[in-house]
């Protein structure tokens, strides 16, 4: 009896520990999201009734494949290419060669520095009368080029800011890895080349799909970079803020419908890539 | 034998000289925004086909000291951060304590729960965290916008602190006991010390995330409640590009310190850790 008033009491006191978090999560993202959903079924501009009609308007609109398709274009092609950076550069990092301190402290530098800041001067370096376009002009002789407001420079953009995910779990899987394994096969045998090819990077790719999910997540919901250098592509963040932003009366509904779009759209893409992920790698 | 050694040789050198033009051009990719921010704030009539400005002045600062309201700017930037640090902190705290050290039914899926707002991406709640917040009149309120920006620096403080006391020794604890100690001595000679980096760290990251902070403070700042990205999103639509670099260099510095302090503190994985698992 006593065991059990125990075990209730420490029941009870765990919960109170939780309660803080969990009031968070509740107020602050629950009914937020809530909210959100419930204002996407309601008739644009009143506070009663029920429809979808602002989902039927978003989804049949041209336009609207458009935005959807971009978004998941600039997050999968960042994240392939973060994959692509950060793996070369784990591995030299791993070496430990002199001054390998400085370039950690580099790749922190796009996430712990304001996003904005970074997309500021992204845009004057690859800008019109930026280095980029100088040295191409001046030192290659070549026809100026476009990078500012299209597709490969957002990608360029979001590559800068979101890459840091992926290379911080890379190095950090890499780091962790027992080097003896490496030396096993290379006693064998085999290559540097196949020492990496099947050794070092069949083992090490669980760790970069994880460290790329955090990329890709990151990018699908960028806002900041696209709303300030993405010219005339508007992503689902940035459209959603449009919404509410450029039309007056605010377009609640419309910009409520998105976010849900864009909620559920996002929890498809992860939970796939989550079970591609969880399947042992051959 | 000889032709062979050269060989390898030169396939080492250009090996060397492959990994120096990789990181070389890595270093300058991370670089060159801020490289050309601060260029461009000393800069005078830098137009045209000029690799730099033809004259330095400190005249942009000057505008974005006065004009730009820097000071005030800097103070609401801090004031909404530490608000938003503290109390991630507080909650940080006990629900990370039950996640890392008690029995929790269901520990895993509550886990994945609570960091679900830093997996949908914030746009998507954050018309309904202003719709809520104009309703409860929290609009352009310090406290107001520290509350939205708990969205999500709470869960990280909770990531970081639950694993930071799950890592506590139970032997150590067990010594102190043994040794006599009553659970307050306990508390503040062993536990304390111990987890002090781990609430170091979970405030530092709480501190980047709400510094650098944009959608929610878009949906809930107001004349009062500028923060420094909202300020520099308004800048650049308002095309001032030198003062707007400007008041960049001078927002940057804060980020610069805490930079420091990661790197020498604690472990950067730590920034993206956690998710691992996921």
């Amino acid at each position: 009896m006593g065991d059990f008033l125990r075990r209730q009491r420490q029941g009870v006191l765990t919960l109170l520990m939780l309660s803080p978090g969990l009031a968070g999560f509740l107020g602050l993202f629950f009914y937020p999201m809530l909210v959100t959903i419930v204002r996407s079924l309601r008739p644009e501009g009143q506070d009663v009734g029920w429809t979808v009609a602002s989902y039927i308007e978003f989804l049949s609109k041209p336009g609207s494949r458009g935005v959807i398709v971009l978004t998941f274009a600039l997050a999968i092609a960042s994240t392939f290419l973060s994959v692509l950076l950060s793996v070369p550069l784990a591995l030299i990092l791993r070496e430990k060669l002199r001054g390998h301190r400085f370039f950690r402290f580099t790749i922190l530098i796009p996430i712990t520095l304001p996003g904005l800041v970074g997309a500021l001067g992204l845009l004057v370096f690859y800008g019109s009368r930026g280095w980029i376009n100088l040295f191409v002009t001046q030192i290659l002789h070549l026809e100026k080029l476009n990078i500012n407001y299209t597709i490969p420079g957002l990608i360029i953009f979001y590559l800068w800011h979101y890459f840091p995910y992926t290379a911080l779990t890379t190095l950090s899987t890499l780091e962790g890895l027992d080097r003896s394994v490496e030396e096993a096969a290379a006693v064998s045998g085999a290559t540097p080349w196949q020492v990496l090819r099947h050794v070092v990077l069949p083992l090490i790719m669980p760790g970069v799909l994880a460290g790329s999910v955090l990329t890709f997540m990151a990018a699908f919901g960028s806002f900041s970079i696209p709303l300030v250098a993405g010219g005339n592509y508007r992503p689902l963040s940035v459209a959603i803020y449009t919404q509410i932003q450029s039309f007056t009366p605010a377009r609640w509904s419309m910009g409520s419908a998105m976010s849900v779009v864009m909620a559920i759209l996002q929890v498809i893409f992860l939970s796939v890539y989550m079970r591609v992920l969880r399947r042992p790698v051959a | 034998m000889k032709l062979i050694r050269q060989y390898l040789q030169s396939l080492l050198n250009a090996k060397k000289l492959l990994i120096f033009t990789f990181l070389a051009s890595f270093a300058l990719y991370i670089y060159s925004p801020f490289m050309m921010v601060l260029l461009k704030s000393v800069g005078k009539g830098w137009f045209g086909k000029l690799w730099v400005p033809p004259t330095l002045t400190l005249d942009w600062y000057d505008w974005a000291w006065t004009v730009g309201q820097v000071p005030e700017i800097t103070k609401n930037t801090m004031t909404i951060a530490a608000m938003a640090v503290v109390m991630s902190t507080l909650i940080g705290i006990p629900t990370g304590w039950a996640l890392g050290r008690r029995r929790v039914p269901g520990k895993e899926v509550l886990m994945s729960i609570i960091l679900l707002p830093r997996m949908i991406p914030p746009i998507a709640y954050a018309l309904g965290v202003a719709r809520i917040f104009y309703r409860l009149d929290l609009i352009d309120k310090h406290y107001g916008v520290a509350l939205a920006h708990l969205a999500i620096c709470a869960p990280y403080a909770i990531l970081v602190l639950s694993s930071t006391f799950e890592g506590l020794d139970e032997r150590v604890l067990e010594a102190s006991s043994v040794c006599g100690a009553n659970p307050v001595r306990t508390f503040f000679h062993v536990i304390l010390p111990m987890v002090l980096p781990g609430i170091l760290s979970a405030m530092i990251f709480t501190f980047v995330t709400s510094y650098n902070e944009l959608t929610l403070t878009l949906m809930t700042y107001g004349v009062h409640t500028q923060t420094l990205p909202v300020r520099t999103y308004l800048a650049v639509g308002e095309g001032y590009w030198e003062v707007t670099s400007a008041m960049s260099v001078l927002l940057i510095i804060p980020s610069l310190v805490v930079l420091f302090l990661i790197q020498r503190e604690v472990a950067p994985e730590k920034l993206v850790g956690g998710f691992k698992g996921v």
